[in-house]
């Protein structure tokens, strides 16, 4: 049973940063509920507001243009991604990572939006996000700013959203199109699990990226990794930026230990 | 707040505490206890039910957010004694042990089959990974499906993924 909260769901864009400013103390961003209604019924979380964002117009964009590359809106569920022609063809990443998401239940629900302003360090949108040079747009009263994903996480489950801020959308670059990659997670289960870890290779031409989910306090781009290194050399450089920690569902020991065999798998397999 | 949805084919118009999820919406305002509650925080699937054509978790939905949808679940599959073709094919199989499980189940089978008529097994599984089956009835849960849409070219028992 859930506590009681008022439920507010501005058609508007400007009703919802007004709102946002007013209940800044005592209000919490709904988008697909999947993390805030249990944490609210673990009384992890106890808002007063529960403010829905998806009911805006803009809420439900999914479009891609030439201009602003693919625009991701917070209404947008992780299998609205996977069906997307236009995610599939032009953004491979960003579907083998949502492929990876959770139960197929929590997919039609849990939003893009909502992975990343949760901001959990084993998000498995982050990774391709961070690899695509996606871009975060936030919006609040006083305004818009736009902020590269690899500045957006700060520290476990925060980012750089203020109080009355909100996520508006997520651009994804028209330069990132067609690059390839593949996502390794490690679960204990083949279906819905956390990771324990979880390693994305992506490359675009000569250009190699690696983003780490569950290995540090954010989830972790390396860009630093060349064509020219050998496999050594890569997974040296991918556990010189991460510092996993020992937790219930694995140790620090193991979590390197498969971050390398990950990273050396993924040099092979993704060409 | 007042919402109105439509179940089963039938509208319904309620009030609606903003605070309660469309489970026990569902189960305690409607009066339709077929769909299940297991853990209620989205890891067990008993009860999921779809709403707009999508299998959800109703324990993680607002009924609120609800307002002005379509949904369906387990009451809305027989009609009178004659079970649905899924319900069928899953007791045709021994695909029902307890049954605790089987309303959220049958939902996801339910949209799996209307996005995909013909799924193979890694498919089906994929479907319903996020629906616990306690009594480990998975095989013939994928055995049931693959008898309701035909078999494609293996035989005899599945190979697990």
């Amino acid at each position: 049973m859930l506590y009681e909260f008022r439920y507010l769901a501005p058609r508007t864009a400007g009703e919802l940063v007004r709102i946002l400013d007013e209940r800044k103390n005592d209000g919490k961003i709904l988008a697909g509920g999947t993390d805030l209604i249990p944490n609210i019924r673990n009384g992890l979380m106890k808002p007063r507001f529960v403010i829905d964002v998806k009911k805006t117009p803009e809420a439900s964009t999914l479009a891609y243009s030439d201009a602003d590359g693919l625009v991701i809106g917070t209404a947008i569920t992780i299998n609205d991604i996977l069906r997307s022609a236009t995610a599939q063809d032009k953004y491979p990443v960003l579907c083998v990572c949502a492929h990876e998401l959770a139960s197929h239940q929590i997919r039609n629900r849990a939003t893009v939006t909502g992975n990343v302003v949760n901001a959990s360090p084993c998000s498995d949108m982050a990774p391709a996000l961070l690899c695509l040079d996606a871009k975060a747009l936030l919006r609040s009263k006083d305004g818009q700013r736009s902020m590269p994903f690899k500045e957006f996480f700060t520290d476990v489950k925060k980012t750089v959203l203020k109080p009355g801020e909100y996520l508006e959308r997520i651009e994804v670059p028209a330069e990132s199109r067609g690059a390839r990659g593949s996502y390794l997670k490690l679960k204990r289960i083949a279906g819905h699990d956390l990771g324990i870890v979880g390693v994305l290779m992506v490359r675009r031409g000569d250009d190699i990226r690696f983003a780490v989910s569950s290995a540090a306090p954010t989830p972790v781009l390396v860009d630093t990794v060349t064509s020219k290194d050998g496999p050594e050399e890569a997974v040296r450089k991918v556990l010189g930026a991460v510092s996993p920690i020992s937790d219930v569902r694995g140790t620090k020991e193991y979590r390197e230990h498969m971050i390398g065999v990950y990273v050396r798998r993924l040099l092979s397999e993704v060409k | 707040m007042k919402i109105k949805l439509t179940v089963n084919g039938l509208s319904y118009e309620r009030e609606c505490a903003e605070h309660r999820t469309l489970l026990r919406f569902i189960r305690e305002d409607l009066g339709l206890t077929g769909t299940k509650e297991g853990c209620g925080m989205g890891e067990c699937g008993a009860c999921t039910v779809i709403l707009n054509g999508r299998a959800v978790n109703s324990c993680m939905v607002l009924a609120v957010e609800a307002d002005g949808a379509v949904i369906h679940t387990i009451e809305g599959e027989a009609n009178g004694p004659a079970l649905s073709d899924i319900q069928q094919a899953f007791e045709n199989n021994h695909a029902v042990q307890c049954g605790f499980c089987t309303p959220g189940m049958v939902m996801s089978v339910k949209e799996l089959l209307a996005q995909n008529p013909k799924p193979d097994a890694t498919q089906i599984k994929e479907a319903v990974e996020g629906n616990f089956c306690r009594c480990t009835g998975y095989t013939q849960i994928v055995e049931a499906v693959m008898d309701l849409t035909g078999r494609p070219e293996e035989k005899g028992e599945l190979k697990h993924v």
